[in-house]
């Protein structure tokens, strides 16, 4: 007989994940479809019902994201700034049915190349937090994210939320896909551009990432550090050359070649910024 | 096997099922619920919308005891009374099918969307149905059949105020 759990409270399901090997299922958007032909095996652990991984809560520090959040929810709520880039992200995710079920953890956990919540995050310098019995911990986004759907998650551990610090200033961010089409498609490349202002619109701190050019999404430290101290209203593509690209490592596939996904990178990043330089609004 | 209880088309109803069913399977072959259509195995093409406690969702990506204590709308569950919901008449008149399989996905679809946006322009329906595939028509007339349902929708409500 195949075993399936829907625990309410956390405690019951890290005690579950410390006993046996589960199959963890947030909205099932991954697992199914990965799975065709073949029947579900391992016994399902269903965390959907755990109300402490859902929401949206600011905190001290920031924000705090219920690994459960369905990219619906948020492309519905009314959100600052700082959640722009990740609502137009949620928003080209799988076409509306797809996201009132897949979940920002699932998204995160599957660990694609080419998932595109991840770039976004990864720009925002996200933290997630990942909880056992044994306890909890704390790791940046970029260290969980080893390899191709490779992650630091061990076997008994859930990704209970993820965390956005608060941004140094006023927070402008954006993220930009090119697929065949405009949606249902697995990404040629995607960028994501995340900055602090000062009110005069000087920038503080800036986070650019690319996805599906690499094994795993990958920041562009020489883009960020040319972006810093500089102008909101100055020209900022200028700061774009394939230096910056060198981070990258693009493959020649069925969607593209490895100097398509170059070129189309660099013209996304040159769209994103110039679409950051339009006027500020509201706060943080 | 556990049993899974929720609520299809107003009905309460209750079937025993191995816990990896899927929904889409628990309704066309233990309620006998045919009009949700199955027509990938990678969740791509939208024959299979229902709605699960107001919102769109594929029934081949959830499993039937995901559904428990859930309101689900299927097809089935649209016309009232003998008529057809606006939704419905709207593709009959525009010829908004053909071969016919999409067109329940196309609905159930269609339907949240004007639930929460009235009055949708055509860009906002065709974005919305981006994950409802059409080997038929070409999708223009999906989109005129939405929006005149749209229309005829805001005048029923004008009609009862
Ligand atoms: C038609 C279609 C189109 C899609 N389009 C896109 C797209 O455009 N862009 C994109 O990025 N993705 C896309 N996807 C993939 C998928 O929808 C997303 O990656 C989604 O966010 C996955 O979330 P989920 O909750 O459904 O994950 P699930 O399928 O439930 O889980 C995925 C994996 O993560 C693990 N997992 C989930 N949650 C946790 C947790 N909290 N802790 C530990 N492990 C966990 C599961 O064990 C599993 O291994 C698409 C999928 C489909 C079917
Ligand atoms: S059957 Fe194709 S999306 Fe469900
Ligand atoms: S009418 Fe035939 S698939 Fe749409």
């Amino acid at each position: 007989m195949h075993i399936y759990e829907r625990p309410r409270d956390l405690e019951t399901a890290l005690a579950l994940l410390a006993e046996g090997d589960w199959q963890v299922m947030a909205g099932g958007t991954d697992i199914y479809p990965a799975r065709v032909d073949r029947p579900l095996e391992r016994p399902l652990l269903d965390i959907t019902a755990i109300e402490a991984l859902h929401g949206i809560e600011e905190t001290g520090e920031g924000y705090r994201l219920g690994a459960c959040l369905r990219w619906s929810e948020l492309r519905d709520r009314p959100l600052p700034p700082i959640f722009d880039g990740l609502r137009k992200a949620a928003a080209t995710i799988g076409g509306r049915q797809i996201q009132n079920r897949a979940t920002l953890g699932g998204n995160l956990c599957n660990a694609s190349p080419a998932a595109d919540g991840i770039p976004v995050l990864m720009a925002l310098e996200a933290v997630v937090e990942l909880r056992s019995l044994r306890g909890v911990r704390r790791i940046p986004l970029v260290d969980f994210v080893r390899g191709n759907r490779c992650t630091a998650l061990a076997p008994d551990e859930l990704l209970t939320a993820v965390l956005l610090p608060r941004p140094r200033g006023r927070s402008r961010t954006t993220f930009l896909k090119l697929g065949s089409r405009a949606h249902l498609v697995i990404s040629i490349t995607m960028i994501a551009l995340a900055l602090d202002c000062d009110p005069a619109g000087r920038i503080l701190r800036a986070g650019v990432a690319v996805g599906a050019c690499a094994p795993t999404a990958r920041r562009l430290p020489l883009l960020e550090s040319r972006l810093l101290g500089r102008d909101l209203a100055e020209p900022l593509a200028t700061a774009v050359d394939t230096a910056v690209l060198a981070p990258l490592a693009p493959i020649d596939d069925i969607r593209g070649t490895a100097a398509y996904r170059r070129r189309a990178t660099l013209v996304l990043l040159r769209r994103g910024l110039a679409e950051l330089a339009t006027p500020l609004r509201g706060a943080a | 096997m556990p049993t899974v209880t929720m609520t299809v088309n107003g009905k309460q109803v209750s079937g025993e099922v191995e816990p990896r069913t899927l929904l889409v399977e628990f309704l066309r072959e233990g309620l006998g619920l045919t009009g949700t259509h199955v027509g990938c195995d990678t969740s791509q093409c939208g024959c299979c919308v229902v709605h699960v406690d107001g919102r769109s969702v594929k029934a081949c990506t959830m499993l039937a005891v995901q559904a428990e204590g859930a309101e689900v709308t299927t097809i089935e569950g649209l016309a009232a009374d003998g008529s057809l919901h606006p939704l419905q008449q709207a593709f009959h008149e525009n010829h908004g099918l053909q071969c016919g399989f999409c067109t329940p996905g196309m609905i159930m679809s269609s339907l949240e969307l004007l639930q929460r946006n009235p009055d949708p322009s055509e860009a906002e329906v065709r974005e919305w149905l981006e994950g409802n595939l059409c080997r038929c028509t070409g999708y223009h007339n999906i989109v005129k059949s939405v929006l005149a349902a749209a229309a005829a929708m805001r005048g029923a409500a004008r009609a009862a105020e």
